[in-house]
Parts: structure tokens; C-alpha cells; sequence
């Protein structure tokens, strides 16, 4: 019993030194850590938005989203701090993105890749790729950005991350593309827009009155019936009562509530439809 | 044997007849794994210089108090406090290394030429011989850090004091192309092979034994 006990406060006594030094140890280098890396983001943003002003900073599903302002008080861009998973591990990095949402710059910050091979999503050939796309061009890997043959998985998550956050960024941040559509800017009228389905064309006609959305008919569709029942007209009453495009589509007939939601994108103008708007007014 | 002969030899024991990786292979895996560049190798090789050095001292110092039965646990505390506090002044001071080495300096816990040295030697001597001892051998495993190192990175990447690009020197012009396999995994055993063989000839030659 004496012995345990002498075994045991020999190894309390040690393991409260080490605590103690350790906690005097972060209490040290702890600003000093905080503030270098909140210096390299500084620096980050001043390199991509030379005229930056002001910045404030949300968290949108576990992303850091930096508005950045210039003197004026108007959105000169966003950066946005994000990070996705490739082959050796967590990739951190910044994507800035401009007013128009263009890519103008990629950083990364932190990363596991092999060197030799999944590093070149660090190198500027890869990265250029990107610059001057924006939300509404397709990034789709290995057709308008190259994948780097024996880097597929480091280039090919990186495309996937990068597509995916410039189209948050349109969508929250810019007003564009995803769900917001300023109703009250459109004029009031009738329009039609088309998109193509499973089997045929869907066809919407849309009436705004008032700045307000009125009224959804879809005037041919030749979707799978069991699935259409689901989205219809379930889907275009949603729309209505949240007077937004950004429902939560339905499960069971996700094809089909997101073909409704893009035609009727498509058919109102000045929106950023991905079929190119054919809307017409009467 | 005189005092101070013994001393001299325990700070030179580990350097060349007894370095821990070309002469005992211990430590790999941090040898293998950060030597890809010549500054990361030698940044790992100092970090765990400066924890070897610490845990000699303190567990040579504190050897009387430690009971035999829970040694062991005793010495990992104390290797993995220095290592933490390694690892926190690197991240606040030398950023670049502290990503560049990632979860090989928490690994140094368990490097084996740590714990070895505080087992089988700082646990049983004076004070100040753990001590020479610790820079010994921690100097030992910086030389073979930097040598493997520099030959993967010339080998691998043809530069030298890279990744970094504003420090990085490449050595043979543009049309120059790096063998590849030297700065990946496989390409560290290769090249250390051949410096323990290496070694291994130089020794016999020069009957160093």
C-alpha cells in the first residue's frame, strides 16, 4: 500500500510540474501565435484587395467568409478562409473572390500533400487555372481546370472545394446566382422560361405583380409522374410563400424540385439561370 | 582513463562511432519522414537536439526520486512537456518550420533516441555527463538529419535551402531534371541506405571501432 502510494505521488508531483510548466509556456507564446497568424491574414487580404478598408467576418457551414469593404463602404470582394480534405489530409487555404465573383486569387495556407506530386496545387500553373473564373463559369475537374495526373485526389478535391465555395459566396454574399433574386427589381409582367428535363422540356410561366411573386404554372413538363407528384405543386408554393428560390428541395424528387426552381430562374430576367435565360414578356 | 577523457568521449560518442541513425538506426521514423528538405531535416534534428538535451538533464537530476517501477512513465511525461514546449515556440517563432515539420515534432515523444538515452544512460549517470551526452547525441542525429536531407533535396529537387521559394538556390540551371523518387518516401530509404553502407565502407576502411 505505502508503495502504490509513493509510485502514485511521484507521478502526480511530476505530472504537475510538467502542467505548470506548460501552462506558463502558453500563456507566453500563445498572443505571440495569435498575432503572427492574424498578421498573415492581413497581409493576405491587403496582397489580393489592395484598397481594403474594413473587413467583417461570418461563418457560414463552418467557413470563414471575410466581406471585405473599401474606404467607400462598398463590397470590394470576399475572402473566403475554407478547407477541404485531400489525399494526405486537411488542405487550408483563402480563396479571393471580386465583386463580379471572379477568382482572383488562391493561398494556401496549410497542407499535407505528397511533395513531388500532390504539392502542385501550391504551384502557380494550378492555381492560375482558376483566376478570372467566376460562379457563373463551369469548374467541373478535368474539362475547364486540369487535373494533374498522379495528383488526382490533392487537384481533383481542391476543383471540388473551390467550385463549391465560389458558388456560396455568389449566392450569400453577391446576390447572385443560388436564391436571391430581388423580386421587387423585375418588372411586372408574365414570363416563361425553360429548362430541360428527364424525358422533354419544362416549361414555366411566372407572373409578377407588384414586385412579388405571384404565381408559378408549369406549362409542360415530361417529368416521371411518381417523382412530379412529389414536387408539384408543392415546390412552386414554396417558392411563393418564401418569395425566394432557395428552397429546400424535395427528397424523393430532388431532380425534379430543382428543374422547377432553374426554369423559373431561367425565366426571369436578369437572372443567372444556368441554361441562359429565354424568358419572354408579354 | 582520466576525468576528463571520459567527458570528451561522452560528448563525442555519439556524433560519429555511436550516431544514432548511420550507427545504431534508431529514430527513423522522423528521419524519413522530414528529410525531404535540407531545412526541415536540420530543423528536426535541432528540435529534438534541444528535447534530448532537456530530458537528459532534468532526469539525471531528478533520478533519485524516481521510483524503478514507474520510470518509464516518468520519462515520457517529461519527454512530451519538452516536446510541447518545443513545439509551441516553434509555432511562434519559426511558423514555417513548425508547418513544414507538422505532426513530426509531437512524434518526438516517442522517438526512440530520446527515451533511450534517458533508459539507458541520463538515468544513471552524473548530471553533467547526461548532459555532454545529450548534445552528443543530439548533434549526432542533427549531422545525420542534414546529410540525408541534403542529398534528397539536391537529388529530388535540385535545390538546396528550399521549399521556400524565396530562400531556395537551384543548383543545376532549367533543364535539370530532378529525380522525383528522392523526394518522396521511398527515395528516404533509398538514400539512407546508401549513406549506411556508405558509413559502413568508411568505417572498415579507417578501422573506426
Amino acid at each position: 500500500m505505502r508503495e502504490i502510494l509513493r509510485l502514485s505521488i511521484t507521478l502526480a508531483v511530476i505530472a504537475i510540474l510538467s502542467a505548470s510548466l506548460l501552462t506558463g509556456m502558453e500563456s507566453i507564446t500563445e498572443p505571440i501565435i495569435r498575432e503572427r497568424r492574424h498578421e498573415e491574414f492581413l497581409k493576405t487580404l491587403q496582397d489580393f484587395f489592395p484598397e481594403v478598408d474594413d473587413y467583417e467576418t461570418e461563418e457560414i457551414e463552418g467557413d470563414q467568409y471575410n466581406i471585405i469593404y473599401d474606404s467607400d463602404d462598398e463590397i470590394i470582394g470576399i475572402m473566403a478562409a475554407t478547407e477541404t480534405t485531400g489525399y494526405g489530409g486537411t488542405i487550408n487555404y483563402y480563396l479571393a473572390v471580386n465583386r463580379e465573383g471572379e477568382i482572383i486569387g488562391i493561398r494556401i495556407i496549410s497542407h499535407s500533400e505528397t511533395p513531388g506530386i500532390g504539392d502542385v496545387i501550391t504551384a502557380d500553373g494550378f492555381q492560375e487555372q482558376f483566376i478570372g473564373k467566376s460562379y457563373e463559369d463551369p469548374i467541373e475537374a478535368g474539362e475547364d481546370v486540369d487535373i494533374v495526373s498522379g495528383a488526382t485526389e490533392s487537384t481533383g478535391s481542391m476543383i471540388d472545394s473551390i467550385s463549391r465555395v465560389v458558388n456560396t459566396i455568389a449566392e450569400y454574399f453577391l446576390g447572385q446566382g443560388g436564391g436571391s433574386i430581388d423580386f421587387s427589381a423585375i418588372p411586372d409582367g408574365v414570363y416563361r422560361g425553360s429548362v430541360d428535363g428527364t424525358d422533354g422540356i419544362l416549361t414555366v410561366e411566372v407572373e409578377i405583380v407588384s414586385g412579388m411573386l405571384e404565381r408559378i404554372d408549369i406549362l409542360e413538363q415530361n417529368e416521371t409522374d411518381t417523382y412530379f407528384i412529389e414536387a408539384y405543386p408543392l415546390v412552386p408554393e414554396l417558392i411563393i410563400e418564401k418569395q425566394a428560390l432557395d428552397i429546400d428541395t424535395r427528397t424523393g424528387a430532388t431532380l425534379s424540385s430543382e428543374r422547377i426552381v432553374s426554369a423559373v430562374k431561367t425565366a426571369l430576367p436578369g437572372s443567372t439561370g444556368d441554361n441562359g435565360g429565354d424568358g419572354l414578356s408579354e | 582513463m582520466n576525468e576528463s577523457n571520459i567527458y570528451l568521449q561522452d560528448l563525442t560518442r555519439g556524433i560519429v562511432k555511436e550516431n544514432p541513425v548511420f550507427r545504431l538506426l534508431l529514430g527513423l521514423c522522423p528521419v524519413l519522414g522530414v528529410t525531404a528538405f535540407f531545412v526541415n531535416g536540420l530543423g528536426m534534428g535541432l528540435a529534438a537536439t534541444a528535447v534530448l538535451i532537456s530530458s537528459n538533464l532534468v532526469i539525471s537530476i531528478i533520478k533519485g526520486f524516481i521510483p524503478q517501477r514507474v520510470r518509464i512513465p516518468c520519462f515520457i511525461v517529461i519527454i512530451a512537456t519538452f516536446v510541447t514546449v518545443i513545439e509551441m515556440v516553434l509555432e511562434a517563432f519559426q511558423p514555417d518550420l513548425h508547418e513544414a515539420l507538422g505532426v513530426f515534432v509531437p512524434l518526438i515523444v516517442v522517438n526512440c533516441v530520446i527515451l533511450g538515452r534517458a533508459e539507458a544512460f541520463a538515468s544513471r549517470r552524473p548530471v553533467l555527463r547526461s548532459l555532454l551526452d545529450g548534445i552528443g547525441v543530439g548533434l549526432g542525429f542533427t549531422l545525420a538529419l542534414g546529410i540525408l536531407s541534403f542529398v534528397r533535396e539536391v537529388a529530388g529537387q535540385g535545390t538546396i535551402l528550399g521549399p521556400d521559394a524565396e530562400s531556395a538556390v537551384h543548383l543545376f540551371g532549367p533543364v535539370f531534371e530532378p529525380m522525383g523518387i528522392f523526394a518522396q518516401p521511398p527515395g528516404a530509404f533509398i538514400a539512407l541506405g546508401i549513406l549506411v553502407a556508405l558509413t559502413n565502407v568508411l568505417f572498415k576502411r579507417f578501422k573506426i571501432d
